[in-house]
């Protein structure tokens, strides 16, 4: 394929995109919930990809294009600090720790608890699927 | 005119700094961490106050939403990963929503913190994109939301590990859940280290956690502000 053949294609996919993006904006503006439009315009999609209404052909290029280039995109609305210096204050070293020690917290106990849940869950396949082999093997003796 | 060059300086910087990071990659060399490292700085010294630089970087800052909406893209390209551990991975994701955003909210009480700054943090293990949008959906300040976003990312890629240690977290599946729920893109980079499954878990939690959490924060702010 043409290069430029390959910058059309990949425009009018993300012309798609904006048309799921805006789609999330219309849900929100209708229903006033307190949710981003672009997770809702998100959730739209995946579930046209999943019903097939959409074949992933009609994204893939763009959306791969705008996650390529995803953290430009959040550099305008990250240079905003310069008008919140109240982050070198006291209440904001606060905000830091708090922030911190959070997220230690949230990777130590879902770290145990998900592992506890994993041997669970693995154990309950395997009996399952040991279940079904008597099941068979009773069959075949009748 | 101001507005272009606003533009082209950003996308300027940003390859750059992406070029950097290509050569060395460490994870402080992040290209959305350099570039606003230079930006700042500029900003400041060339006496140009935000809303003037908005006035082109509001044309990047549009590709924000459809950007999120490509995230299904490699949600729906890794479902089957889903498959094996549906119950692990699921709850998995929900106990790291939850326990985020108590343990945060209870530490910020303790501290006397306005409502204005915990809903700033609320949002700060979720991909920076939606984070921000959580954050601006909640009533939260976001581009300090952004910062906070970037800490626990920073977080989980050095001090991670040593919670594996102490939680005798072993398991590739839930070092990638609790990587992936609660430090994002930045956490799972420090994944690579461990395996290929660490990193395929924590890139998908860090999806759905994205989505979960989007869901989640909002419903905590109606109950509990």
């Amino acid at each position: 394929m043409p290069q430029y053949m390959q910058i059309i294609r990949t425009i009018v996919q993300i012309l798609i995109l904006y048309v799921f993006y805006y789609m999330g904006v219309f849900v929100i503006e209708v229903t006033h919930l307190p949710l981003p439009p672009s997770i809702v315009g998100l959730l739209i999609l995946v579930v046209c990809l999943q019903l097939k209404w959409i074949k992933v052909e009609y994204i893939q290029d763009g959306a791969g294009f705008l996650i390529g280039f995803m953290t430009l995109f959040f550099i305008p609305p990250m240079l905003g600090i310069i008008d919140y210096p109240e982050l070198l204050s006291v209440k904001g070293s606060i905000l830091i720790g708090a922030v911190i020690i959070s997220t230690l917290f949230t990777i130590l106990i879902t770290g145990i608890l998900s592992q506890k849940i994993g041997k669970k869950e693995m154990a309950m396949k395997e009996e399952n699927v040991r279940g079904e082999d008597t099941l068979e093997s009773n069959h075949l003796h009748h | 005119m101001k507005a272009t060059i606003f533009i082209i300086s950003t996308v300027v910087i940003f390859y750059l700094m992406s070029l950097l990071h290509k050569k060395y990659s460490y994870p402080y060399l992040l290209p959305i961490l350099t570039s606003t490292i230079i930006l700042i700085p500029l900003l400041l010294i060339l006496d140009i106050p935000y809303a003037e630089y908005m006035e082109g970087g509001q044309y990047i800052q549009h590709l924000l939403g459809p950007a999120v909406v490509s995230l299904a893209y490699p949600l729906y390209n890794q479902r089957h990963l889903i498959g094996k551990y549906k119950y692990t991975i699921l709850s998995g994701i929900l106990i790291a929503m939850i326990s985020g955003l108590i343990s945060v909210f209870l530490i910020s009480l303790l501290f006397k913190l306005e409502d204005s700054y915990i809903l700033t943090a609320l949002p700060k293990s979720l991909t920076t994109p939606v984070a921000m949008q959580v954050s601006e959906t909640i009533n939260g300040i976001p581009p300090l939301t952004a910062v906070l976003v970037m800490i626990a990312g920073f977080v989980g890629a050095l001090l991670g590990p040593f919670m594996y240690k102490l939680g005798k977290i072993t398991s590739p599946i839930s070092r990638g859940i609790s990587m992936g729920s609660a430090s994002h893109g930045v956490g799972i980079s420090k994944l690579k280290d461990y395996g290929e499954e660490d990193l395929s878990i924590g890139s998908l939690s860090m999806g759905l956690s994205a989505v979960v959490g989007a869901v989640i924060c909002p419903v905590f702010v109606w109950i509990f502000f």
